[in-house]
């Protein structure tokens, strides 16, 4: 687990992080998220031991001590790697100052894994940005750390490599390892993620569960597409109170039950599909980050 | 020992480069070439452009007896160096004429001999003189010759008994404790050898100087020192990279110094003795590490290669010092401004390396210097390892001289 209690870090004028904390559980994948220069990078440099706090502390497992370098992968934004030399240069050069043992199988297997194992000997600068990241991805776990922090893993991945990094990272999950997940792509975070924390001007709007945030948080409402476009002129609608945009009914479910609408419309209308429509983070978050600029 | 990894890593990549087998081994080879052509071609005068000249020949002798020493001289060289075109007059007849020719570029210049050349010993060059300056160097000394043996003849001695009659002075050198006096061989190997020493360091310390700032500025431009320092710790990776590249510098010097060593057995000149190559190494190490807090404070700084070397110029400067003095520390290795300068920590190792192989330091001066280069070592590190840790994760901000000092103050 790891816990950040109320940490700040002041550059210049700037106060980058302000009173901060949060909790990642183990087995758990935390969404770190927050706009451009809202702290998340100030913050995760803190958690990475790069920087230290102004005030705060963090904790790990319960314990002010810091776990070795060794248990912690990190995967920077931008390619964190050497262009000039091979890929295994790469994986063994970090392998080693990780004191990883068996280096070579673990390098072939992880890079078999990804598809890049035919490309052991080029060189860093001859890959592609999706490779680069790949690489990036597998220096990040070579050595099986126990805090994975990573920053827009996605980042010039293709969808089947995305498939492929979300598979390792459930099964790092299922292994009770502790994942910061940050990214901009609140939907990558939506389908990856058990938990949120939003950060905006270096404090923490939101945080907790997902499913608990978007039910507290969100307006749960019912969407209604009718066969016939056209009938979503029809009066129930209207005596519904219903938002009509892009060839769909919103019913708020706010004071009505769902079953009973359902009935209510299918004994009027010929219905394409209803579904219940959750609101998505990035509603959310603006949602908070406008709140409270007025 | 993290710091030792990161050594390796940064040394055992470098060493393998072919730009360092192509530095070390082609640059002594380069150079060597260079000033054997050179000399080679200031000496004999061969493989200088030819030149065209004029002469006004009062004497109606010494214009021809110019042009046969010149023949003979240049018999088996296809293109000599001095064409002449020789006019028998008086100056005041033909120099307007060959004024003429000459801001026509018709001839590079003309010689006047005049009538009393053979007691004044005085002729005149009118023309372009910075162009021409070796050939008329050649012409004056073939001229002298003529005269020379023109006088020797008017005494009835022929030119053997000239030569026997020229005596030249021999100066054999000893140094105390020697036994024998130096050969020819020794003497050269006694100016370069301090001059090799001082260009070895220069060139080891900036070498590895630049290679430190640039593996700073490839960490931090390429963010891969994020991942690095979520791995080791700040001094570990500056320690490291610092010992990598000085290893590296070090081997060059081995490198050259054992050439060195293995050319001085074979012609039987002891210059390279243990004792100046134990120096060597502790004035190496103390030097490089002291502009390697420079170099590797300015890489963390700056985000371009272009903008660090701009801020890194002034070390250019005081890195030329000792390339334009050394021949002064060999004249007057004792004198005062060359003992201020070895006091003076930039350029210490530099200038004790030409007195230490000329002979002409102390114990005293050795302890005092290496003192103060450690001195200047341990805060030129620490400044080092304040602006590393500051500016190392300051990606696109320009830093101002004001936050500078400020970090280095804190």
């Amino acid at each position: 687990m790891i816990e950040l209690i109320n940490i700040s870090k002041q550059y210049s004028s700037l106060k980058a992080v302000d009173d901060l904390s949060l909790v990642v559980q183990p087995g758990r994948i935390c969404g770190f998220l927050g706009p451009n220069g809202a702290g998340k990078t100030t913050t995760i440099r803190m958690l990475m031991n790069i920087i230290h706090p102004d005030e705060g502390s963090i904790q790990f497992d319960g314990s002010p001590e810091r776990p070795a370098a060794e248990q912690f992968g990190y995967l920077p934004e931008e390619r964190g790697l050497y262009q000039k030399i091979s890929v295994e240069e790469t994986l063994r050069y970090f392998a080693h100052l990780r004191n990883v043992s068996d280096a070579n199988d673990k390098i072939l297997a992880l890079l078999e894994q990804f598809d890049l194992h035919e490309r052991l000997n080029s060189k860093v600068s001859e890959l592609s940005k999706g490779n680069q990241q790949k690489l990036q991805f597998i220096n990040t776990i070579l050595h099986d750390p126990e805090y994975i922090i990573l920053d827009e893993p996605f980042s010039g991945l293709d969808p089947v490599n995305q498939l492929v990094l979300k598979q390792i990272l459930d099964e790092k999950k299922a292994a009770g390892k502790t994942i910061i997940f940050s990214s901009h792509q609140m939907d990558q975070v939506e389908k990856i993620c058990d938990d949120v924390v939003m950060i905006h001007k270096g404090s923490s709007v939101l945080a907790g569960d997902l499913k608990t945030i978007k039910r507290r948080h969100g307006q749960t409402q019912l969407q209604v597409i009718p066969e016939s476009p056209a009938d979503l002129e029809h009066p129930i609608f209207s005596d519904l109170e219903a938002d009509i945009r892009d060839d769909a009914a919103y019913l708020s479910l706010d004071g009505n039950k769902k079953q009973d609408l359902i009935s209510r419309i299918n004994q009027v209308l010929a219905v394409q599909s209803i579904k219940v429509d959750e609101p998505g983070l990035e509603e959310i978050f603006i949602q908070l980050v406008q709140g409270e600029r007025t | 020992m993290t710091f030792l990894k990161i050594a390796w890593f940064e040394y055992y990549r470098r060493i393998r480069s072919k730009w360092f087998i192509i530095g070390t081994f082609g640059m002594p080879i380069v150079i060597l070439g260079i000033s054997m052509l050179g000399g080679y071609l200031t000496g004999s005068g061969a493989g200088l452009e030819t030149k065209y000249f004029g002469v006004i020949d009062e004497t109606a002798r010494y214009g021809a007896q110019l042009r046969s020493a010149l023949d003979e001289r240049y018999a088996d060289v296809e293109d000599a160096p001095i064409d002449l075109a020789i006019a028998q007059g008086t100056f005041d007849e033909l120099h307007t004429q060959y004024d003429v020719l000459v801001k026509e570029n018709s001839l590079d210049g003309y010689f006047y001999i005049p009538a009393e050349f053979s007691t004044e010993t005085t002729l005149r060059f009118y023309g372009r003189s910075s162009a021409t300056i070796r050939q008329t160097e050649i012409i004056e000394g073939i001229l002298g010759k003529i005269l020379t043996s023109e006088r020797a003849n008017a005494l009835d001695l022929s030119m053997e008994v000239l030569d026997d009659l020229m005596v030249d002075v021999v100066v054999d050198h000893y140094d105390l404790g020697a036994s024998q006096a130096k050969e020819t061989e020794e003497l050269v190997a006694g100016w370069i050898a301090p001059f090799v020493f001082m260009f070895l360091l220069f060139l080891g310390i900036f070498t590895g100087g630049q290679l430190l700032m640039r593996a700073v500025l490839e960490e931090r431009s390429s963010r891969v020192i994020e991942v690095l320092l979520s791995t080791v710790s700040y001094n570990d990776l500056m320690g490291g990279k610092i010992v990598g590249l000085g290893m590296l510098g070090l081997t060059q010097s081995a490198i050259y110094l054992m050439a060195g060593a293995a050319a001085g057995a074979y012609y039987d000149v002891n210059v390279i003795t243990a004792g100046i190559s134990l120096l060597y190494v502790i004035y190496f190490v103390l030097g490089y590490l002291l502009y390697a807090g420079v170099y590797i404070g300015v890489g963390a700084l700056f985000d371009s290669e272009q903008e660090a070397q701009q801020a890194i110029q002034i070390i250019t400067f005081i890195a030329v010092i000792p390339i334009m003095l050394w021949t002064l520390v060999i004249e007057n290795p004792n004198s005062l401004i060359v003992n201020l300068l070895c006091y003076l920590p930039p350029v210490t190792p530099f200038f004790m390396m030409i007195k230490i192989s000329v002979g002409a330091t102390s114990a005293t001066q050795v302890l005092i210097t290496i003192a103060l280069m450690a001195a200047s070592v341990y805060l030129s590190i620490r400044m080092a390892a304040k602006l590393f840790k500051t500016g190392i994760l300051l990606y696109g901000k320009r830093v101002t001289l004001p936050e500078i000092i400020r970090w280095i103050k804190a």
